[in-house]
């Protein structure tokens, strides 16, 4: 485990900081946590750097706030490990670790 | 001594990142998705199912408090810093580029030869993760948050920190709205390392007062 990645992880900040709840990190299901960790499981490959990922990851958080509205409910917003998934799955296909049929026929269910 | 506040005081305002809001149709699908990724992955030979368990493991239990060290270390070796760590630890710890924290203030509380400092928090487990990262397992139970304000040479001693009985002990009562973090001694025949061979030695139960700094030891994490 690379100490610096885990920093960067640890460290990010502002929209894009980790959900937290009295520093523990929180998940609500199981999907979360996988997803969580299979982004840093490909970082730890060296498969992309994590800058790499949490610029997407800011993206998404960004572009989906003003399409929502300004006076959007959080409710209708994604949660923050939909972005995270959603980031992922760009990424993957960016770098050409998957192909866009690969990560795009599982995103039928995707919600919105 | 700071170890009065009020249950209401710790509750923090409403995250809407915290609250499950998704139905469990769209809980499902999203199971699906990433169920499904993982399998293109795994069949790829790029992740294997058990490391994946163990990675998010670690990142719940052990994610280190190297950025309290480095808060520390300069200290040591910046009076004028440390003079702005102790008079605003909120401002100061954001010079060196740490922040994330949401909203509550830190307070940085200097070790003495006859001042040692312990944190705690005795309602719940409140934490300046961004400097000390996760807090271990022992500072959420509740033996360590009750025990810590009764009888705090106690504790310190099941430490191994055998105190003086001269040695005023201080207990510094976590909030929502303010974080205790330790500044610890610097250990002398110190005075030729580096401000990153300090940061080296700084350990995390240094910095919430159940330790000292010592030489021989390096921090772990």
């Amino acid at each position: 485990m690379s100490r610096l990645t885990k920093q960067q992880i640890a460290d990010m900040g502002g929209e894009a900081a980790l959900p937290r709840k009295s520093g523990e990190l929180v998940f609500l299901d199981p999907w979360e946590r996988r997803v969580f960790a299979l982004a840093i499981a490909l970082c730890e490959e060296g498969l992309y750097r994590w800058d790499d990922f949490r610029d997407r990851l800011i993206a998404e958080i960004e572009v989906a706030e003003p399409s929502a509205g300004p006076d959007a409910p959080a409710s209708a917003l994604p949660t923050y490990y939909e972005h995270w998934l959603a980031a992922f799955e760009k990424l993957l296909i960016e770098k050409g670790i998957c192909t866009p049929e690969q990560v795009h026929s599982l995103t039928a269910g995707l919600r919105g | 001594m700071s170890t009065e506040h009020s249950h209401g005081r710790h509750a923090t305002a409403p995250n809407p990142q915290l609250e499950k809001r998704l139905t469990p149709e769209q809980t499902q699908a999203l199971d699906a998705r990433v169920k499904a990724l993982e399998s293109v992955l795994v069949a790829k030979g790029l992740v294997s199912p058990a490391s994946l368990d163990k990675l998010a493991e670690i990142y719940e239990h052990d994610l280190g408090p190297m950025n309290g060290a480095k808060v520390v270390a300069r200290a040591w070796v910046d009076p004028a810093y440390k003079q702005r760590l102790l008079t605003n630890a909120t401002a100061a710890i954001a010079e060196l580029g740490f922040g994330g924290l949401q909203g509550e203030h830190m307070v940085v509380v200097e070790n003495t030869p006859t001042i040692q400092n312990m944190v705690t928090c005795t309602l719940c487990s409140c934490y300046p993760w961004p400097v000390l990262g996760l807090p271990p397992v022992w500072y959420k139970s509740a033996p360590y948050r009750s025990r810590s304000v009764i009888d705090p040479r106690g504790v310190l001693r099941e430490f191994g920190l055998e105190l003086d009985e001269s040695v005023e002990i201080r207990v510094w009562d976590s909030s929502a709205e303010i974080r205790y973090m330790v500044l610890p001694e610097r250990p002398s025949g110190t005075e030729h390392m580096s401000e990153e061979e300090l940061a080296a030695l700084v350990t995390r139960d240094a910095m919430i007062g159940v330790a000292r700094v010592n030489i021989n030891q390096k921090a772990t994490s």
